[in-house]
């Protein structure tokens, strides 16, 4: 068993040259100073560029003629649709990884993912925003990859200007809902849940709307779930009408009651910050994974210990796990051990802060 | 509307089964309401001189008994006429066992204006009746006349009073299939000698509509407005293109609003997975529902298939202009709460589709005296009429059947029927009620 002593932060940028002009540039810049080129910009799941569909039957077909595909989508022999560059990704920056997938039973890839790293004066500092596109929405994938974009770009800026995690994790989500609010209209509003977690030197910063999680697993008894969903499960559980399984198994169980959209009168977000006790592995998902096993226990059971030194291969990892499951919806999982650098030679405080008792930060947009 | 003029929207229920193979959808085109936007889709469009119009006029000996019907087709023709917009090119033909030309006697046609028009007038009021009826050799002469002149509207109005005693059936459908995709032809039977169903093989072979004037002082009016219609058509041969998968077959294209006409064996291949289904000529403002049945091999749970792509194409000088297109899809699930939902508007049209074949079947059933079956079928089609809430036929029904139980299709076979009042349930059975989203 690999313990967290094991933990190893991959590096951020190296002294070295930029990879567009090859001048030399610093291990702490974000820019290079000679062409402007973005040193670490974030990563996104979109279709990589230059993709190319394939028909994943007639492309299988040594005797079939290649296949073209419509702009439509479609298989111009077979009429099936081709798979589009958001159905599998996966994005490694070295202190954190995510994998996203189609599963099994949806047409289409409707959540999406956005990783970054930023180097500040206190040290690396990981982002993660992962969206899920309300199904019931118009043009649900486009809602989860355009709130994930405009999220997780503001979040860079914000904390490389050196905001606090929590003004930049507001930054994010208002940045996001201004997104969805300029390809929607209150009548017709694509829509998806939010939800950022700022991981720096000594805490979590989670925010969100919906039903997409975010949790803190450890080796140790303080595993816990960092979130709350906005659904009428979770309200039926908060009013000790049902017990967690009863509810995920009712009908409503997925019935949102918060989400970004055009359609979204307030913007009312949640926000917590989680300082962690110890070495751990923060991961935010959708309900994809979380649907097999919500609780934070088990879900440590399967991440831990791998996670800790190979964050992309057990994002990997769950996601095979929920698809083998049942795969019944999008999934997407994005890791992050913690600390994000080995700690130096002092072990780290031991500030033990119960998450339950920390009050979300702010409930209101200063939007 | 889009900027072609044209709509294509498509209704259905996309999901299918574990293994289900059968996709159907209702397609609805429509056209801008708004004449000239419907212009401006360039060169589909088409102006007076582009539009041919030939009435056709049975001068049957019958047609002396009364004697007011000659009279009256004489006069329907005249308004007809009068209707024809100036510089649309027409003509009159006469048909008994042979088929003449009334105006220009020479064969030709003549663009209309305030002289010609009167000169057809003149010409036509020398009309008198006289011997048999071959209705191909009059459609042939049709096809001839409008074969001198380069068109793109062509249409013909077809009246008769009698049976096509003068020509074998074969004969009459071997003209019609001479002439379909080349003139569309609306067609009427005066008084009730005729036959419905040699009528409809016409309307149906050459996309226009069939119907009854049970009295002939109505012909004027009708044919007037038959004209009017005509002169409002501004896109020609429009077709459905269907597109399928490979190992797909397509089950069946009809309309089913505003009249059900099955376009299943009217298909021409138009590409290697395609084939075309005419739809006749357009005017500003129609829409028309289709039914498309596709089969298709079936993919794996959670897959999605293209079953078929509906695109409203038209031919023009610069080749094949696509003036809509819709997307039927398929995708597997096991979430039987998806792949059962009916989809309202695919049952309505399939209610309404079963409603005419039971008026036709039953109509038949009796002529050829199986009391037994015209009574199910008409008590079925009772029913169906009820259900449906289509009013006028279930009313021309009540003049065929009594009705004793609606809700059951319970009904009696009427002893005494008007002729007229069965040819008109006969030919109105196709018309349907227009089921909205």
């Amino acid at each position: 068993m690999t313990g967290p002593e094991g933990v190893t932060g991959g590096p951020l940028a190296l002294e070295g040259t930029c990879p567009s002009c090859g001048a030399p540039v610093g291990a702490r810049d974000s820019f290079c100073e000679s062409c402007g080129t973005e040193l670490s910009p974030p990563k996104v799941s979109t279709e990589p560029p230059g993709y190319e569909a394939q028909c994943p039957v007639c492309s299988l077909d040594p005797q079939a003629a290649p296949s073209v595909i419509t702009p439509d989508g479609y298989c111009e022999s077979c009429g099936r649709r081709a798979p589009t560059g958001r159905d599998h990704s996966e994005l490694d920056l070295g202190l954190l990884a995510g994998v996203t997938d189609r599963g099994l039973r949806h047409t289409r890839n409707e959540d999406a993912m956005g990783l970054a790293t930023v180097d500040t004066t206190g040290g690396p500092v990981a982002i993660a925003v992962v969206c899920d596109g309300v199904s019931t929405s118009p043009r649900p994938d486009e809602a989860s990859l355009a709130a994930t974009q405009a999220s997780v770009r503001a979040l860079v800026t914000a904390v490389r200007r050196g905001e606090d995690p929590v003004d930049a994790s507001l930054a994010g989500v208002q940045s996001a809902h201004r997104a969805l609010a300029m390809i929607g209209s209150p009548g017709a509003a694509p829509s998806a849940t939010y939800i950022s977690a700022v991981i720096g030197r000594d805490a979590v910063t989670v925010c969100w709307l919906g039903d997409s999680r975010a949790y803190w697993l450890s080796t140790g008894p303080d595993v816990i779930r960092l979130s709350t969903d906005d659904s009428l499960a979770e309200e039926l559980v908060a009013r000790g009408q049902m017990n967690e399984m009863q509810a995920l198994a009712s009908p409503q169980a997925h019935v949102i009651t918060r989400w970004l959209g055009a359609d979204l009168p307030e913007l009312e977000p949640h926000l917590i910050r989680f300082e962690p006790p110890r070495p751990g592995v923060v991961l935010v998902c959708s309900d994809g994974l979380w649907n097999y096993r919500p609780d934070a226990e088990s879900l440590a059971e399967l991440a831990l210990p791998a996670a800790f030194a190979d964050p992309l291969g057990t994002a990997a990892e769950l996601v095979k796990f929920a698809i083998d499951a049942g795969g019944m919806d999008n999934i997407t999982v994005v890791l992050v051990p913690f600390p994000l650098a080995p700690f130096p030679e002092e072990p780290p405080h031991p500030k033990t802060v119960p998450v339950r008792r920390l009050a979300p930060l702010s409930r209101r947009s200063s939007a | 509307m889009t900027e072609s003029g044209f709509t294509v929207d498509v209704d259905q229920n996309q999901y299918l089964p574990e293994g289900g193979r059968e996709v159907s959808a209702i397609v609805t085109v429509a056209s801008a309401a708004d004449a000239t936007g419907f212009a401006g889709s360039g060169s589909a469009g088409t102006e007076p001189e582009g539009s041919a119009e030939i009435i056709i006029i049975d001068c049957s000996g019958s047609m002396e008994y009364p004697h007011t019907k000659i009279a009256e087709a004489r006069a329907a023709t005249a308004a007809a006429v009068d209707v024809v917009r100036d510089g649309v090119l027409f003509a009159v033909i006469a048909g008994t066992n042979q088929a003449w030309p009334v105006f220009p006697a020479d064969g030709s046609m003549a663009r209309a204006d305030a002289s010609s028009r009167a000169a057809a007038k003149q010409a036509v009021a020398g009309l008198r009746a006289g011997g048999g009826t071959a209705i191909g050799q009059w459609l042939e002469l049709a096809r001839a006349t409008f074969a001198r002149y380069p068109a793109k509207l062509r249409h013909a109005i077809l009246l008769t009073d009698g049976k096509n005693q003068h020509e074998t059936p074969d004969q009459l459908a071997a003209a019609v299939h001479q002439c379909e995709g080349f003139f569309s032809c609306d067609c009427r039977g005066v008084g009730t000698d005729w036959e419905v169903g040699e009528l409809r093989t016409i309307s149906t072979g050459l996309l226009g509509s069939v119907d009854i004037v049970p009295d002939p002082s109505g012909l004027a009016a009708d044919f007037a407005a038959l004209m009017r219609s005509a002169m409002g058509k501004q896109v020609a041969d429009v077709a459905l293109r269907v597109w399928t998968p490979q190992h797909a077959t397509v089950k069946y294209v009809k309309q089913v609003a505003p009249t059900v006409d099955d376009l299943t064996g009217r298909r021409t291949t138009s590409g290697p997975q395609s084939g075309d289904y005419p739809t006749g000529a357009w005017g500003p403002g129609e829409s028309r529902d289709y039914h498309v049945g596709v089969e298709v091999s079936p993919a794996g749970i959670g897959q999605e298939m293209l079953a078929a792509r509906v695109s409203l194409v038209a031919q023009s000088p610069s080749g094949t202009d696509v003036l809509g297109q819709g997307l039927v899809r398929a995708i597997w699930t096991d979430d039987e709460a998806l792949s059962t939902k009916i989809n309202q508007r695919v049952a309505h049209y399939t209610g309404q589709a079963e409603l005419a074949a039971a008026i036709q079947d039953g109509l038949e059933a009796r002529k050829q005296g199986d009391e037994e079956t015209a009574t199910a079928k008409l008590g079925r089609a009772v029913a169906l009429a009820h259900q449906s809430g289509n009013e006028d036929t279930a009313k021309l029904l009540a003049k065929v059947v009594d009705v004793v139980d609606v809700e059951t299709g319970t009904v009696r076979l009427k002893k005494q029927v008007e002729d007229a009042d069965e040819m008109a349930l006969d030919t109105r059975s196709i018309k349907t009620v227009r089921a909205r989203k």
